[in-house]
């Protein structure tokens, strides 16, 4: 049963078409044109992943529904930085200022389901060169899970929070994290992890 | 008087709005939105990286007669050209981030056209980086930047930026490359891609904004 839906910009890059063709994880995989949200009843969904390439202004406008499916219990990731909020919960991008490459290290801040078994030194690099993973932050609501961070400044760069409709909601300010699937680190896990974290009864806080 | 076509992404916005670059574009057109009235009046319209491709496809009679009507399009990379503007032929490579880790390595760019007005401002500083497929540029076009058969993985080489006037008999004009400088910038990664931008739009405000 494909429980998740991810809203798709047909992008090449980004990892979309490789998780859709996986035989364990694609299956789970609803492909949900971007535009089409509108006209898409989402009451069938557990989860709805949204990528760093969509269009944050039709996002802003189908509000309403994204938040009626947080208050039916839904959860919704967001990946990418926050530049039209679309959600209460989503504040406007930070760039860590003039970044060095040690602000760019990723710190673990709090165990979280999704990042079990993850090495960090796996996500701040790939092939040596960091910054892949974030940047900087999209600065968090009071009261979200800080999960990792960045640098020696500890910008938040994943958090989870309760939106004050319901739900749950799950931030990545960076590059879409099924972008990891199949980068043969222990970043591997992120996806599987991240499918069987949105389809489980939401954890008590 | 020169116009942007953005997605309504946080690149775009970043680009747009950001306090990096200011000024730079005499009217911003959300891609759903544009119509007819939107483009009245404008000599160029950048069609910015990494828009949805469904939109302009949907867009597509509208984009094409602003080329009849003697319109430039500047249409930059990961948008799926190749399934609405006429001319443009386009072959898929991998991307290669990481060209600049072996020291002495020539990723292949070659500026191919270098009497060109677009040289003015750009140069290899800005070039250099990696790019999004292969363009096969239409008869009548200009080759401005090409990668070597050596670049590319494939052996056969091809252009990332070329220049096709009078596109099909017709006044309209199309720049195209398979370069993604708004993505890059707006997403602060990458200070090549910034770089290009930068001068590009020197370029555009030169080209397209004179009589400012």
């Amino acid at each position: 049963m494909n429980d998740v839906a991810l809203l798709d910009c047909e992008q090449a890059e980004g990892g979309v078409q490789d998780l859709i063709r996986d035989l364990a994880l694609g299956p789970r995989i609803a492909l949900l044109p971007l535009y089409d949200l509108g006209r898409t009843d989402l009451t069938a969904f557990r989860g709805l992943m949204i990528g760093l390439h969509a269009d944050q202004r039709y996002l802003s406008s189908r509000r309403a529904q994204l938040e009626s499916f947080l208050a039916q219990g839904g959860t919704i990731v967001v990946c990418g930085h926050v530049g039209h909020p679309f959600l209460a919960e989503l504040n406007l991008f930070a760039p860590i200022p003039n970044y060095r490459v040690e602000d760019l290290e990723v710190n673990h801040e709090a165990a979280h389901p999704v990042w079990e078994g993850v090495e960090m030194e796996h996500l701040s690099r790939r092939r040596g060169v960091a910054g892949f993973y974030g940047r900087g932050s999209n600065p968090p609501p009071p009261g979200a899970r800080i999960l990792n961070s960045l640098g020696p400044g500890r910008h938040p760069v994943d958090f989870e929070c309760r939106p004050a409709v319901g739900g749950r909601l799950l931030v990545h300010a960076g590059a879409d994290l099924w972008g990891y699937h199949g980068s043969g680190s222990t970043a591997d896990r992120i996806m599987p992890q991240l499918l069987d974290w949105i389809t489980a009864p939401m954890e008590a806080w | 008087m020169l116009a942007l076509l953005e997605g309504g992404t946080y690149f775009h916005r970043e680009a747009i709005e950001g306090e990096r670059l200011t000024g730079r574009f005499d009217r911003t057109i959300y891609a759903p939105e544009l119509d007819a009235a939107a483009l009245a009046g404008c000599d160029a319209l950048i069609v910015a990286d990494r828009i949805h491709p469904a939109v302009l496809r949907r867009k597509r009679p509208l984009l094409l007669g602003y080329l009849a009507t003697g319109g430039t399009l500047i249409v930059l990379g990961e948008n799926r050209a190749q399934d609405w503007a006429p001319g443009v032929a386009w072959e898929f490579r991998p991307t290669n981030f990481w060209w600049w880790l072996e020291k002495g390595t020539d990723p292949g760019h070659r500026i191919a056209a270098p009497e060109h007005e677009i040289f003015r401002y750009v140069g290899m500083g800005e070039l250099v980086w990696h790019y999004h497929g292969l363009l096969t540029p239409p008869p009548g076009a200009t080759s401005l930047v090409e990668i070597t058969p050596e670049g590319d993985p494939q052996g056969k080489g091809g252009s990332i930026l070329y220049d096709h006037r009078n596109v099909g008999g017709g006044p309209g004009r199309m720049i195209v490359t398979t370069l993604d400088p708004f993505y890059h910038h707006g997403s602060f990664f990458m200070p090549a891609a910034s770089r290009f931008l930068g001068k590009l739009l020197d370029w555009t405000d030169e080209a397209f904004r004179a009589s400012r």
